[in-house]
């Protein structure tokens, strides 16, 4: 397994337990209040900064065990697996971009509508990150 | 995933050049050992120019490493 694939799966690992959490722990009875939106910012914060810890520690790992890796350019098929895995990303950011901006024309709240931009957030960096695992694996 | 039209002769063609291992030759290609693998294994359909340049390796014109395995393209 490359050196870039690794990082790969540990992005892909930490994107789903931190946001499992979120979503899982998330005071969704308060979400339409003033509240419910401090609640988001609060649990953003550690979840953001557990991510940018354990992404740096991994990489730091993979670098020490594999330090011949750590140098080799990203070459075609990186590069075409790279943008794959963003082009299929592209539809539900899509999608969830315009259910978005129905939360905004129907004045839904802002809580409903800063978890709804999340998880779409979320949810494409999941598929993209994913979709570019099963590609390495897999091949195409 | 539906494997490419084509099959190629590079584990063949390195085993010939004593024994190349894919990290060396991805080296000299400009790619990584797993591109290669992936090559090799029918995962991954590499550009003209990695195909040209993987030819020019083993000394050999494109068809002796790449062989065509489609359907026949009609000419009109």
């Amino acid at each position: 397994m490359s050196f870039r694939e690794k990082i790969h799966w540990v992005s892909f690992a930490a994107m789903a337990l931190v946001f499992g959490w979120y979503f899982l722990s998330y005071p969704w009875g308060i979400i339409d209040s003033a509240a419910g939106v401090m609640a988001s910012v609060g649990m953003l914060v550690p979840a953001v900064i557990i991510i940018i810890v354990a992404m740096s520690l991994a990489t730091a790992f993979f670098a020490l065990r594999m330090p011949g890796d750590v140098d080799l350019k990203e070459d075609e098929r990186d590069r075409t697996i790279h943008f794959r895995g963003t082009h299929l990303a592209y539809y539900p950011l899509v999608v969830g971009i315009w259910a978005n901006l129905f939360a905004v024309f129907y004045q839904i709240s802002p809580g409903v509508q800063l978890n709804l931009l999340l998880a779409t957030v979320v949810f494409a960096e999941l598929v993209r990150i994913g979709a570019q695992i099963f590609f390495y694996r897999r091949g195409y | 995933m539906a494997a490419p039209p084509f099959r190629n002769t590079i584990r063949t063609m390195r085993f010939m050049a004593g024994e190349m291992t894919q990290a060396e030759l991805g080296q000299r290609v400009g790619v990584t050992r797993q591109t290669i693998a992936a090559i090799e294994q029918g995962k991954y359909s590499p550009s003209l120019e990695a195909a040209f340049r993987i030819a020019q390796v083993f000394g050999k014109p494109l068809e002796e490493v790449f062989i065509w395995d489609g359907d026949e393209v009609e000419l009109r």
